[in-house]
């Protein structure tokens, strides 16, 4: 964050004054979406932590509660369990971006066409997750379902799997939906952070003799970590907040195998009426956000990509 | 890099993945416009009996073109309120002032906020505007988005600094360089941004479910859960309703998709 | 706690600034109703909102009508800005919450003041709404499970009628299961599958309430044979994962024996299964007679601006007319005794076998079970079910299973008391 020059022609006697005033203009522009924010994101945050040490629901005045319904959620069994499936889903999202990685160098290639394969592979992000769901919840339909179709077909199987009523496939099931939709995103912003890459960079690492693996590992890799990052944050908030797909793809079931901590916040505050249990739950789920985001600055090299760059 | 490499197989790899993006899309509009019992097994893989009865069904099943409408002034608020917002926002980040850190610290924990956990503060916030129940309190908690603010940044970075500072040297207002350079220039950011505020408007779920309260001002996804509880999934009429739905969005992404693609590409990492 | 209280100041400033605009809109002769999910029957509603408004003027009504998972959630925020709809329709046990905490109106008075409304109803249906002495809903329309079953499969198998004993139920499923074939089916949701365990003289909590009384021989004894019966193919597997469309699904293509399900579950199942009519579908009682209902009634908010005038409405909507109506459009049963009786007769005329179903819901309605009023109902379940579950499919030991199941349950029930 390099100190910016003032824009103003300075002369040595009014530095202050327009600078005040310029910086005045700043907060001007950012008021409208500073406002939006505080409306929607920063009192509801405040309004859950307070609400997360107290006993309340919409038909009892509030009451202190102390550190009460954090001690419930560590015997809560359904938590963890939600806090675990978030956490595997949130592990999935690396795999996502493998793949769009892999397609991402390919369609970067220089390919006749290549502008159509992008259009078709990023289709699938814009449209809606409820409709998201609803495509996959039919794809994998146990009695007419495409994907058990063609297992058995091919006789992969002997008997159509239950995929969304199966303690194992459902999870799983709900992740490839997800990665099926973000699968487009993910390749644009790769995409991107490979067409920063120099290209002499690569021609004279292959004129120095190394190979294609070691220049990707080398030089593509380092330098494409901030769109790593920035593609694992979006998918990792996109993937844990996808609420709308598990709702309507398995409603959190069977039992508890889907269950995450969003659907649980909202099983939690709307079905069970403890909307103070589930201020608790997002608490909880907010710190575990921020700190992996944390994480995985520092761990693609403290450089939060364009989020943070300046 | 250089062409020295076959293409087939690079064809052949992304074929394989553009069917496996389409195939999904293809299946439900099958099912969509077939005639026979969508739980006829084996399934066919061409429709059958191909006619639009599915899509009559919705279309007098639900007031339809009043759920559209209510989605198009959602989104048309959004969008606009998001390329004016997120803009100056951008803009204003592009510079060094005061308290700058804390409002990027400020906006990158924001986007930590999951939305199911603030839908009672921001129900009664909405309320105490006197929005409830309207097309802009439907669209206010999104008039302004994270990632398009630094779509917008990255865009403006980009802008040589040498222009801004030769048009600040002619007085020219900061709106004005805003309107008449950056804009101007940033083409594919506010293509990004109408792209994205639309798709995030128009999908939006939960949010309508909880604040409107009419049947006048229903929107297109609420449309769609009702179809779908009502009828649950014994009816090809559910996946009409899916393709209609999805449509105006795929519509738009392709009309702008280049600029939409490139706005992305160059917002989303810092050149 | 500076900050905490600008917040709240905050937020009470909030509802308080909200109210007003709504108040405004609301006249004093207006009602709005909020349904379950019934937007179908919307051609019904606004000849009965006519009659209303013919017989009490400058009535305006408004009514809001939402999906069943959607519905408690709107409700709430409703509620937290102080604008709850006058009458709502509740499903299942959430109203008891409602109720315990002071939400609902109660409708004892009223109920003496007129006690001819009461006598409307089937007494054992009416009862389902009340909690601690006190009625909260009136009836709107009832179901409790039943079982049916596929002729055909059972002639194969050599069966005569339907199961007469938990024993006979699960000895009958292994004899239809074969390959594809499973023998029996039960929707699992809410406590629909309770009556397999009442009827083996299985109970959930103590008389008192205060304790889990489910931690016995005969249940696991039970639930052993459950599992067995699930790991062979003779109960399907479905019952234990399922929700509605699998389960009903899974019977209509004509490969399960036996389906435990809602006599809603039979236009479902008859749409999906061209197999179906009265020579193949038979509808009979549970061994014991068991069975768990869930219903649909109207209860008034606390809320409700004119308490009064929703009364008028809500006895309105559920009267002798309005409930024939209701039961001829929808093929459901309404718990008013003579709207049932004449819809039935009608019926047996026109669909004897829709009849037949229809008629075990008002027969042994004094055997209802899995409908305990509970405030904590929806946490009880969530505390119960999944051990359930994971017994029946083998996951679990039933006797480890329930051990665990009885801890969750009684901590639950040692917060609450």
């Amino acid at each position: 964050m390099t100190a910016i020059e003032s824009p103003m022609p300075r002369s040595v006697g009014r530095i202050l004054r327009p600078r005040t005033r310029q910086t005045l203009l700043l907060w001007c522009f950012l008021a409208p979406s500073l406002v939006i924010f505080l409306l929607y994101r920063v009192i509801p945050v405040i309004w859950n932590l307070v609400l997360s040490f107290q006993y309340w629901s919409p038909l009892k005045a509030a009451e202190f509660a102390g550190w009460d319904h954090y001690e419930d959620l560590w015997f809560d069994d359904v938590f963890w369990q939600a806090l675990w499936n978030t956490l595997i889903v949130i592990a999935s999202a690396p795999i996502g971006i493998a793949l769009a990685l892999g397609l991402a160098l390919l369609v970067n290639a220089d390919i006749r066409g290549r502008n159509v394969y992008r259009t078709i592979i990023f289709l699938s992000y814009p449209l809606m997750t409820v409709a998201v769901a609803i495509i996959w919840r039919w794809m994998f339909d146990e009695r007419v379902g495409l994907i058990n179709y063609a297992a058995r077909t091919f006789d992969l199987v002997d008997k159509p799997i239950p995929f969304l009523n199966s303690f194992t496939w459902a999870l799983p099931s709900v992740i490839v939906a997800n990665i099926w939709q973000m699968l487009g995103f993910y390749m644009i912003i790769l995409l991107a952070g490979l067409q920063n890459v120099p290209r002499e960079l690569h021609e004279a690492a292959a004129i120095d003799g190394a190979g294609a693996l070691h220049r990707f590992t080398r030089i593509t890799l380092p330098l494409i970590r901030p769109s790593l990052f920035l593609a694992f944050v979006i998918g990792m908030l996109n993937a844990i907040t996808s609420f709308d797909l598990v709702y309507v793809m398995t409603g959190g079931g069977p039992g508890r195998a889907t269950e995450i901590l969003v659907t649980y916040i909202y099983k939690l505050g709307f079905v069970q009426t403890k909307f103070d249990s589930a201020a608790a739950v997002t608490i909880v789920f907010f710190v575990l956000l921020i700190s992996i985001a944390w994480a995985a600055n520092r761990f693609t090299g403290g450089n939060a990509g364009a989020v943070e760059t300046e | 890099m250089m062409g020295r490499y076959p293409r087939w197989p690079i064809h052949f790899a992304l074929i394989g993945a553009g069917i496996v993006m389409l195939v999904p899309f293809y299946w439900v509009l099958k099912t969509s416009v077939s005639g026979e019992n969508i739980y006829a097994y084996p399934p066919s893989i061409v429709p059958r009996h191909i006619h639009p009865f599915f899509y009559i069904d919705v279309w007098y099943s639900i007031p339809f073109a009043r759920y559209f409408l209510n989605s198009v002034a959602v989104s048309i608020i959004a969008v606009v309120c998001n390329v004016a917002f997120n803009a100056m926002a951008g803009y204003a980040l592009t510079h060094g002032f005061r308290g700058k850190n804390a409002v990027m610290l400020l906006f990158l924990s924001c986007m930590m906020v999951p939305f199911q956990a603030t839908i009672i503060p921001a129900y009664l916030i909405t309320g105490k505007l006197g929005l409830l129940d309207s097309w802009l309190g439907l669209a206010l908690p999104q008039c302004s988005t994270i990632i398009c603010i630094f779509v917008f940044k990255s865009s403006f970075d980009a802008v040589p600094r040498s222009l801004i500072d030769a048009a600040r040297i002619d007085g020219l207002p900061e709106w004005r360089i805003i309107w008449h350079i950056m804009l101007p220039l940033s083409r594919s950011a506010i293509a990004t941004n109408v792209i994205l505020a639309f798709i995030w408007s128009w999908n939006n779920f939960l949010w309508p479910l909880i604040m409107t309260r009419s049947a006048d001002m229903q929107t297109l996804p609420l449309g769609l859960a009702r179809f779908l509880s009502y009828q649950e999934d014994t009816t090809g009429a559910l996946y009409a309703f899916c393709i209609m739905v999805l449509a105006p969005g795929l519509v738009l992404f392709l009309m702008a998709q280049k600029e939409f693609i490139q706005g992305l590409t160059s917002g989303a990492t810092k050149g | 706690m500076k900050r905490r209280s600008v917040v709240k100041a905050a937020l009470t400033g909030a509802t308080v600034l909200a109210a007003p605009a709504y108040l405004r809109a609301q006249s004093s002769k207006k009602l709005s109703i909020l349904t379950w999910n019934i937007a179908d029957q919307q051609e019904l509603f606004k000849q009965e909102f006519a009659d209303f408004k013919a017989a009490n003027p400058g009535v305006e009504i408004e009514w809001l009508d939402k999906k069943g998972p959607d519905l408690p959630a709107f409700y709430q925020t409703q509620i937290v800005a102080g604008t709850p709809p006058d009458i709502v329709d509740l499903q299942g046990a959430i109203w008891v919450d409602y109720a315990a905490n002071g939400g609902l109106v109660d409708l004892t008075p009223y109920l003496q003041k007129e006690p001819d409304v009461a006598k409307r109803f089937n007494a054992d249906y009416l009862k389902g709404w009340a909690y601690q002495g006190k009625t909260y809903l009136l009836p709107f329309y009832v179901a409790k499970t039943l079982l049916y079953y596929n002729k055909t499969m059972f002639q194969e198998a050599g069966l005569a009628g339907p199961p007469q004993s938990f024993d006979e139920l699960l000895g009958f499923s292994e004899k239809m299961a074969k390959a594809e074939k499973t023998g029996f089916l039960t929707l699992n949701f809410d406590w629909l599958y309770w009556p397999l365990f009442k009827m083996n003289g299985i109970e959930l909590l103590s008389p008192d309430g205060k304790k889990a009384a489910f931690n016995t021989p005969q249940t696991a004894d039970a639930l052993t044979k459950l599992a067995k019966a699930t790991a062979s193919g003779g109960v399907n597997k479905i019952s234990w994962t399922g929700r509605w469309v699998e389960p009903n699904g899974a019977f209509a293509a004509g490969t399960v024996g036996m389906l435990h399900a809602h006599s809603s579950s039979y236009f479902f199942v008859k749409g999906q299964g061209p197999w179906i009519n009265g020579q193949t579908l038979g509808a009979a009682q549970l061994p014991g007679f068991w069975s768990t209902p869930t219903n649909h009634g109207f209860a008034i908010s606390k809320g409700s601006k004119n308490p009064d005038l929703a009364w008028k409405f809500i006895t309105h909507v559920t009267s002798d007319k309005w409930a024939s109506a209701f039961f001829k459009n929808r093929s459901v049963l309404t718990a008013n005794l003579a709207a049932d009786n004449a819809g039935l007769a009608e019926m047996e005329k026109t669909d004897p076998l829709a009849a037949a179903v229809l008629r075990t819901q008002i027969e042994h309605t004094d055997k209802l079970t899995g409908n305990w009023p509970l405030p904590y109902d929806a946490e009880l379940k969530d505390a119960f079910w999944p051990e359930i579950q994971n017994a029946a499919l083998g996951r679990k030991e039933p006797q480890k299973a329930l051990a665990d199941a009885e801890r969750t349950v009684n901590r639950l029930l040692s917060r609450k008391a």
